[in-house]
């Protein structure tokens, strides 16, 4: 497997398979898949419900653990992790985006923010983090609680928590399923410039073509498999290829 | 409806065995209580019953209408009345009672059975509560009969020659029979030894004639036979039928049961009390997390009423089935402790558990009671959930958090705290006292979610320094500061009463015992509570390094106005030399002599609470007091020297042993008083005790052992008290498991997020123990500080400001910890179950 350690991917998948079940009742989430998801890039998944597309993105970033194949984040063998040791490589190495329930309500902004470091014992950059808040425009409202901002601000917290810690990869689960189009848009031009700008490696799971046409490559999955894949997406290219899998 | 809260209560099972817990405890405490009370009373009360069934009349000692004396002398029947009532026509039978410790010795000098009695035997088969087994009635002064018990133990039978050791020294006897009671082998618990008549005068009351009663049995028409011997009998005695004398006597042996039973449910119900508040929060969480499921039977057509009455019978079915349950655990549970106690030693009267109707009904009421009651407020705001909260994502309790409540909250505990200032500070006025304690109750339970938020803002720099973790569970602890604060309140009930008890009970005893201290007392004092023999009040005059002692005969004599007064037979001369006590006015020759008497002075003792106008307690230098003696004449006897002593030299009305003798009678020595060579207290001390050895039921004691005894009793009861008082804090940990358990439950999602985002499992658990902790933490200083304010508060007022309030450090920091430990044991399970949750399946609920 040496050779698939290769420096360009943030993390990638060898032969994954996520089985639910046995014999008849047997779910097949996820049929062998091997992917790559390439360092400095936006890529967008994409698929319909029970395709697999969110178990991938799961066993991807060490939330939960294949069946069989490997899984890489870096260099590191996330399946060959404990428990522990995968959580720190999380903490450390991974930055999270979810649809909802992203923040800890008692906390600030500013304290939500930095909770993967503060976790950690460490002390943000401070110039970095002045210039993360400025980017999501953030700057005026730190020191809110999560109640106190509307579902817009409170998914721009939580972009500015996964950049903060310049993490390895981003994993973001439908960031802008609960969004209004305008913020939906924010979210989106966010991610794209951390990507453009800073060479943040961003993997995104939707079923929004609109969201998807912000990605650099968008990965087509049906019944736990990669069945199409796009590069340079737009959104009527993306429901293109959606109309001919037959979704 | 009623399908629906069956059908819950089944699905929510795991949920409300907590709740059904607290009430188990509860109505556990209570049951266990009556069920041993019970036991003992029948066990103690049938055994009186069994030994006096075929009393008729009994003569009885009175001292005149008031025996609120306090002090328990026993008062005697003189020897004249039983011969009296044998020649009275219509008695058939009567037997004057004699007990006293007696103890049967083995051939190395050891003793048989500590607790074993002497008693005379009475001759007549009928009224003698004793039946022969074997052998014959002891006679003469070398016999003796034993019971089953004590002839099994000590191995003899009849024949046998045993030592038998009484307040009048060692003597061999012969056993001349064995005797039983009833079906039981022995009548005393530790056995009896029966002597004959003249010998139990002689071995167990010192030679002086006299009964504690007189047991008749009678034939022909009852009341002749009452108006013959009423005519017949002294002044100084009484008649009473044989069921007034069993019911006395069954009321006298159980009398301490009256107390216990009271003292008992007290704390049962104390427990109870914490355990509704555990009920009421958990219902209110129960009722929180099951909105969405309330709104849509609402919005499928269910009515509040229906709703409402659901979960109102969710309760009550709670309730039964846990007070039931509660029931087993406390006969259990009272089992265990006659079992516990039996393992050192101190055996219970009555056998088992007695469950009576009474005990069931009671408990079946109070456990249903308190918890429909409970789930009243819960089932109504339940009641008011609107159809359209169906549809909302989360349901997050806000309700008492509203700054009205706080500012009400706050009112109160400032009110109270400005009263028992001014309590302390202004003067005394119960009025302050009152509203004040009234005012911090209220203000604690209105003012707890103020309480809760503040004690957050505090804690949360501190919580700050152990990382994310603590300044979370700082957070989350008062999330919903409402529900915090009814947890905290459980405990700090407990830990309230628990610091006043200890901190008031200590400052009290320290102020006492010093107090008691105070005052020149003998360097010993050898009592009984029968007699002391002339020999060995030799002995003791004798005995090395004694360089004065006083004998003190003792007695309760009655005034002519029917007041009783303690009277002694002592010279104030050798008081004053043995005992410390100083005659302050009059002389002590003039007492000698036999013109009259000496009181005492009760000044520093703070004393006139005794007094009533013509009595002795009011009598000074020069006044005459009225005695009524044995022969039923009136006394004058001129008050002729005051005396001063400590209160274990306290001998009352100091007259020469003629007078005594005319007023009360014949009696023994009951009290020596001894002084030792200085310096030479230990090797005396010693002494008295080798030459007291062979003598049952005497004892030596240090000069001033009533301030040691006064300190051992308050030892014991703040001790005994904090026990009890441990089952509301065991019950106030189940509700912070309880709480903590459930807002696990709520917070779930996040707890599924922040493991995501790389909280350990070690994290994760750290901050769920810090927070239950925390809650710990909080009901511990509110429970402590309400406890030590009010403790302060109201020493000083009983004392005036004569007492200190002398903390105890180190009971203080104990309690303390007590509560910490409650908070980190809530933790454990709490913790396990965060630390166990799948993080994507939390997360992913919807």
């Amino acid at each position: 497997m040496s050779n698939a350690v290769q420096t360009n991917w943030a993390a990638q998948v060898h032969g994954a398979a996520k089985i639910y079940g046995s014999g008849e009742n047997e779910v097949r989430a996820l049929d062998h898949v091997t992917v790559g998801f390439e360092k400095g890039a936006f890529t967008a998944i994409m698929g319909p419900s029970g395709s697999g597309k969110s178990t991938l993105m799961q066993c991807a970033a060490g939330l939960d653990r294949l069946t069989a194949g490997t899984a890489f984040i870096g260099d590191v063998d996330i399946t060959k992790l404990g428990e522990k040791a995968l959580t720190l490589l999380r903490r450390d190495k991974v930055g999270f985006i979810f649809q909802q329930f992203n923040l800890l309500p008692t906390l600030t902004a500013q304290e939500n923010i930095t909770f993967p470091l503060d976790l950690a014992g460490r002390k943000p950059d401070a110039d970095w983090m002045a210039h993360v808040v400025g980017t999501v425009g953030l700057a005026d409202r730190l020191n809110h609680k999560p109640s106190e901002l509307s579902g817009g601000q409170q998914q721009r917290v939580a972009v500015a928590r996964a950049l903060v810690e310049q993490p390895e990869i981003i994993f973001a689960d439908e960031p802008t399923g609960n969004l209004d189009s305008t913020s939906s848009a924010e979210i989106l031009s966010f991610m794209e410039n951390a990507v453009r700008e800073f060479g943040q490696t961003v993997v995104m799971v939707t079923h929004d073509p609109v969201a998807a046409s912000h990605a650099s490559r968008v990965l087509f999955l049906a019944d736990g498999r990669i069945v199409d894949e796009l590069m340079a997406p737009t959104r009527d290219s993306i429901l293109d290829r959606m109309r001919n899998l037959g979704d | 409806m009623f399908s629906y809260a069956l059908k819950s209560l089944r699905a929510n099972l795991t949920r409300l065995i907590a709740t059904a817990l607290a009430v188990i405890l509860g109505i556990g405490f209570l049951a266990s209580g009556l069920m041993l009370t019970d036991a003992m009373r029948s066990g103690l009360t049938g055994d009186v019953e069994e030994q006096y069934k075929n009393v008729d009349f009994a003569i009885i000692a009175t001292a005149g209408s008031d025996q609120s004396g306090g002090m328990d002398f026993q008062l005697t029947v003189p020897a004249s009345a039983l011969a009296t009532a044998r020649s009275t026509p219509g008695v058939e039978a009567a037997a004057g009672e004699i007990q006293a410790d007696a103890r049967v010795l083995r051939a190395d000098g050891t003793t048989v059975n500590l607790r074993s009695q002497g008693r005379s035997w009475i001759a007549d088969s009928e009224l003698n509560p004793l039946s022969l087994d074997e052998g014959s009635a002891p006679k003469g002064s070398a016999q003796v009969v034993l019971d089953r018990k004590l002839a099994t133990e000590a191995g003899v039978s009849v024949g046998d020659t045993v030592s038998v050791q009484t307040p009048a020294g060692t003597k061999q006897f012969k056993v001349s029979g064995i005797s039983s009671f009833g079906r039981q082998d022995a009548l005393d618990d530790g056995g009896t030894i029966s002597f004959s008549e003249e010998t139990a005068v002689q071995v167990l009351n010192a030679g002086t004639p006299g009964f504690s009663d007189v047991l008749l049995r009678t034939s022909g028409d009852p009341a002749t036979v009452q108006a013959a011997l009423e005519e017949a009998l002294p002044t100084s005695v009484a008649i009473q039928t044989g069921e007034q004398f069993v019911s006395d006597a069954a009321e006298s042996a159980s009398a301490f049961i009256s107390i216990l039973r009271p003292v008992l449910q007290g704390f049962a119900y104390l427990s109870m009390f914490v355990a509704a508040f555990v009920i009421f929060n958990t219902f209110s969480v129960v009722v929180t997390q099951r909105f969405r499921e309330l709104a849509l039977i609402r919005a499928v057509g269910g009515t509040p009423a229906q709703v409402r009455r659901s979960l109102i019978f969710e309760g009550m079915a709670i309730g039964v089935i846990a007070s039931a349950l509660g029931i087993v655990a406390g006969a259990v549970l009272a089992i265990g402790l006659q079992t516990l106690l039996r393992q050192f030693d101190m055996e219970i009267p009555g056998a088992g558990v007695k469950v009576s109707t009474y005990t069931v009904v009671l408990c079946m009421i109070i456990g249903v009671l308190v918890t429909t009651l409970s789930v009243i407020v819960p089932a109504f705001r339940a009641g008011r959930t609107k159809p359209v909260e169906a549809m909302r994502a989360s349901a997050i309790d806000n309700s008492g958090s509203s700054p009205v409540r706080a500012v009400f909250g706050a009112i109160f505990l400032l009110g109270s705290v400005a009263l028992l200032l001014a309590n302390r500070f202004v003067g005394v006025q119960w009025f302050y006292l009152t509203f004040g304690a009234l005012f911090l109750f209220i203000g604690l339970f209105i003012g707890g979610p103020l309480l809760a938020r503040v004690f957050a803002i505090l804690v949360r720099p501190v919580m700050g320094l152990f990382g994310m973790t603590g300044r979370l569970a700082a957070d989350n602890a008062v999330r919903n500061p409402k529900r915090t604060a009814t947890t905290a309140n459980a405990l700090v009930i407990g830990l309230f009463l628990v610091t006043l008890v200890t901190v008031s009970g200590e400052a009290m005893k320290t102020a006492l015992v010093d107090q008691l201290s105070s005052a020149s007392s003998p360097d010993f004092i050898i009592s009984s509570e029968g007699a002391i023999d002339p020999k060995l009040v030799a002995s003791i005059n004798k005995t090395e390094g004694v360089t004065n002692i006083a004998a003190v005969k003792s007695s309760v004599a009655v005034e002519s106005t029917g007041q009783s007064t303690f009277v002694a037979a002592a010279s104030l001369d050798q008081l004053t030399k043995s005992a410390g006590l100083k005659v302050t006015a009059g002389s002590a020759e003039a007492v000698a002599s036999g013109s009259g008497i000496a009181i005492p002075d009760f000044s520093n003792f703070g004393g006139g609470a005794l007094s009533s106008p013509g009595s002795v307690a009011s009598a000074g230098l020069g006044d005459s007091v009225s005695l009524r003696t044995v022969g039923g004449q009136d006394l004058i006897l001129p008050v002729v020297a005051v005396y001063e002593g400590s209160l274990e030299s306290f001998v009352g009305n100091v007259m020469n042993p003629e007078t005594f003798k005319t007023v009360v009678g014949d009696k023994p020595v009951t009290r020596v008083f001894v002084r030792a060579e200085p310096g030479q207290a230990d090797a005396v001390g010693q002494r008295l005790e080798k030459v007291l050895q062979g003598y049952t039921g005497v004892e030596v004691q240090p000069g001033n052992f009533i301030g040691q005894i006064v300190g051992s009793i308050f030892d014991f009861l703040i001790a005994a008290v904090n026990a009890l008082l441990a089952m509301s804090v065991i019950v106030a940990l189940v509700g912070i498991v309880n709480t903590m358990t459930l807002s696990i439950f709520e917070r779930r999602r996040e707890l599924g997020m922040v493991r995501a985002l790389g909280m350990t499992r070690q994290q994760v658990g750290r901050m769920v123990r810090f927070e239950a902790v925390l809650i710990g933490l909080l009901g511990t200083l509110v429970g402590m500080g309400a406890g030590i304010l009010l403790s302060w508060v109201v020493i000083s007022s009983i004392a005036d400001g004569a007492i200190d309030l002398s903390f105890n450090w180190a009971r203080v920091g104990l309690i303390f910890l007590v509560g910490i430990l409650v908070g980190v044991v809530a933790s454990i399970l709490p913790a396990r179950r965060a630390t166990r949750l799948n993080m994507l399946d939390a997360m992913s609920e919807a």
